[in-house]
């Protein structure tokens, strides 16, 4: 009884969103994007092509490189800030500050740096003598510049996130440890950074579904382009559904079917996997 | 995934709450049956009592957004009344058509819409609409002031569908000073791609240590732009007489003239003469305006903006759009957007304020404040006799161009434009074909061969859905 006002909601917008996705997964639509006729798997196997497979290897890609670097990156910022070195706090709150962006605003303000004629990346590079490079017009770069983007707006809740893990580990556990005369990088490996593993596991976790998830900085930055460099699963969702004038929504459906088993597949494998190296105290 | 099911969720709920609404008030509104496409006559609103309120759905922004709240302003003041325009802006043309299709499942479409030109087709094939030459015939509007090069886009067996209200041709935008610092004479502009091409390789500067300061050319890669170019060479780019003697069943722009097009702007890329800003046509007009590119192709939407931009730093010049090669006949296809009145679930008094509205706007003084206030072409002919247009053409001789453009060649119809329900579509895939041959991973022919047969799936099952 105290669980039905969960259910409810939960039914109205979990399980009510996902029944719904699938049967418009398996029917047709009219022009309007009402779903028509019952088609069975015909948008699953419209998915068995090369198009399709270079969308999952750019999302895969994307992920990869958008969440390693974020969480590797605040890892050894937060290890360095622990140096008692002046202006600390300063420089904390400096490296936490992304967090306070919105997508859209941050996206914006790279949609800015990247462009190819008034950019400051380019006028950058100009100033040593370097000839423009074209961020996200060129398909070789579009998709590290994105990735390098979501590293910068993710950076901060990472830092904030490990630094409260920091703060956390008990003084004496680091005491003890110093007095056994451990300093430096094998005070990092041996004591900190197992014991920061829970923060570390959780973050990967949460980056990952969030980076499968991600939309705006692809849409402000490259919609997806140059020449499908950058469509993901989600960004190609939303062409298939929203964008020029399509309303594709079966197709759509089908997509946002497999980006769930995927981040599902994704997120049991971590608990498998990594979750058993995780240290909890 | 959340985003999805979030707006999923949200529609679900527009549904509801539109269901519950209709079955509340009974279908008080609505017109059943066929009558629902007539046009009514001026009568339905003498006889009304109190004001009939119309939503008016557009895409307009900035200094045309303004331009549309005086017009829908000056026409609210006039109609003693009877008539309330509401102006909402929906988004970008696609997204306006987006919500429009989510409007005709909810059964609550707006009154008046502006479409984009390649909405057409789906338009007529939406069967919510009342036709505009129904509105006309009942009148006996005057329908000849109407730019004929125009209104055969938005005509089908020569009946008009809807009233064009804003429309653009494209241009060749100039850098004056670029011209003159090369020794070029910028009173003579290229006229076709080929001219262009040579031009570009004089235009193209580099500083001393080898970095290009200066392009010869650049342009988004726009498939409007290519359009413009097939049209210009009596081409169409759909089947079916661009889609006008029966639907259309595939598009043509993998043949020659857009495979030479694709060659043609990749091989200027490749050399080093132009510079690839992408899709967005923000960034291509930055550098324009930042005086990095000598040559531009853009629509005459953005004129205002350049001069604007430009002052104190260099001069904007525009001629008329080039022409694929030397021996080309055509000229480019006036587009832009129409109005297109709502049947389906309005009243006659709904329908007929749409119309009175529609008149309002393409009367001549109206156009006249719209072309001066806007950049877009007047859709009346007679807007170029009101004098505040003449002043204003007085100032900013560049306008001229694209009115000259736009009487110098008889209606036809590769200049017509295609009709194809999946136009949005179609658009997008020739950009993938340009994009790919541009940047290289594709050669042109197979770029635009794959980008051709990419949108084939769409238009099939579109035409499975209407026919």
């Amino acid at each position: 009884m105290l669980l039905l006002p969960s259910v409810v909601v939960f039914a109205l917008f979990v399980f009510w969103p996902l029944g719904r996705t699938l049967y418009l997964s398996v029917h047709g639509n009219d022009i309007f994007g009402a779903p028509s006729a019952y088609v069975g798997a015909d948008h699953y196997r419209e998915m068995l092509s090369a198009d399709f497979g270079r969308v999952l290897a750019t999302t895969a890609l994307f992920t990869l490189f958008s969440v390693l670097p974020a969480v590797a990156g605040a890892l050894v910022v937060v290890l360095l800030l622990e140096a008692r070195i002046r202006g600390v706090r300063v420089l904390r709150t400096a490296f936490a500050l992304p967090f306070a962006f919105s997508v859209a605003t941050a996206s914006v303000i790279f949609a800015v740096i990247y462009n190819p004629a008034i950019g400051v990346a380019n006028g950058l590079l100009g100033a040593f003598g370097i000839d423009r490079v074209n961020w996200l017009t060129d398909p070789s770069i579009a998709l590290p510049a994105v990735c390098a983007a979501t590293v910068w707006m993710n950076f901060g809740y990472n830092i904030l996130v490990l630094s409260a893990g920091v703060a956390a580990i008990p003084p004496e556990v680091v005491e003890a440890a110093r007095l056994d005369g451990a300093t430096g990088w094998r005070l990092a490996s041996r004591i900190t950074v197992p014991l920061l593993s829970p923060q570390l596991f959780f973050l990967v976790v949460v980056s990952t579904i969030h980076a499968l998830q991600s939309f705006g900085q692809i849409h402000i930055l490259t919609k997806g382009g140059p020449d499908q460099a950058t469509t993901t699963l989600v960004y190609s969702i939303y062409e298939k559904a929203f964008a020029f004038g399509s309303a594709d929504f079966g197709a759509a459906s089908a997509q946002a079917v497999v980006l769930l088993v995927i981040m599902l597949a994704c997120t049991a494998v971590q608990f498998g996997i990594l979750e058993r190296r995780v240290h909890y105290r | 995934m959340t985003r999805l099911r979030l707006r999923r969720t949200m529609a679900a709920f527009v549904a509801l709450v539109a269901v519950a609404a209709m079955g509340g008030c009974g279908g008080s509104g609505s017109d059943a049956g066929g009558d629902a496409l007539d046009a009514p006559g001026a009568e339905v609103l003498e006889k009304a009592t109190g004001k009939t309120t119309i939503e008016f759905w557009h895409s307009m922004k900035g200094p045309n957004a303004q331009a549309v709240d005086q017009l829908v302003a000056d026409f609210n003041a006039q109609s003693g009344g009877k008539v309330e325009v509401k102006a909402v802006f929906q988004g970008s043309y696609d997204e306006t058509i987006a919500k429009y299709k989510a409007s005709v499942q909810q059964k609550s479409t707006p009154a008046l819409v502006q479409i984009y030109d390649i909405g057409t087709r789906f338009m007529v094939d939406s069967k919510q609409v009342v036709p505009v030459h129904k509105f006309v015939e009942k009148d006996a509007f005057n329908a000849a002031d109407i730019e004929p090069n125009i209104a055969s886009y938005y005509s089908i067996d020569g009946k008009l569908w809807s009233m064009p209200f804003n429309s653009s041709t494209p241009l060749l935008y100039l850098n004056k000073e670029a011209f003159e610092r090369a020794g070029l004479d910028p009173t003579k502009p290229p006229r076709n791609l080929t001219e262009i091409g040579e031009l570009a390789k004089k235009l193209t500067v580099k500083d001393a240590s080898g970095k290009t300061v200066q392009y010869g050319f650049g342009a988004a890669i726009y498939g409007w732009l290519l359009e413009q170019l097939l049209a210009t060479d009596g081409k169409e780019y759909c089947d079916h007489g661009n889609g006008r003697t029966g639907l259309a069943s595939k598009v043509q722009f993998d043949q020659e003239t857009a495979v030479g097009v694709a060659q043609w702007w990749t091989d200027l890329v490749k050399g080093g003469y132009a510079t690839n800003t992408g899709r967005k046509t923000d960034d291509a007009q930055a550098a324009f305006k930042a005086g990095t590119v000598a040559m531009h192709l853009e629509s005459t939407s953005v004129l205002r903006g350049y001069v604007d931009a430009a002052k104190g730093k260099f001069t904007v010049l525009t001629a008329p759009y080039p022409k694929v090669g030397s021996s080309s006949a055509g000229g480019p296809i006036i587009g832009g957007a129409s109005l297109w009145i709502g049947g389906v679930g309005h009243s006659a008094q709904e329908k007929r304020a749409a119309w009175e509205f529609v008149k309002f706007a393409s009367s001549p003084a109206a156009q006249a404040k719209w072309h001066t206030g806007t950049g877009y072409v007047p859709i009346n002919a007679k807007a170029l006799e009101e004098q505040i247009d003449k002043d204003w053409m007085a100032k900013f001789p560049q306008f001229r161009t694209a009115v000259d453009q736009l009487h110098a060649l008889p209606p036809s119809v590769a200049s017509a434009g295609c009709l194809l329900g999946v136009m949005p579509q179609a658009r997008k895939a020739s950009e993938d074909g340009l994009e790919a041959a541009i940047v290289g991973s594709k050669p042109a022919e197979q770029a635009m061969k794959d980008a051709a047969a990419s949108v084939q799936g769409a238009i099939d099952s579109y035409n499975k859905s209407v026919g």
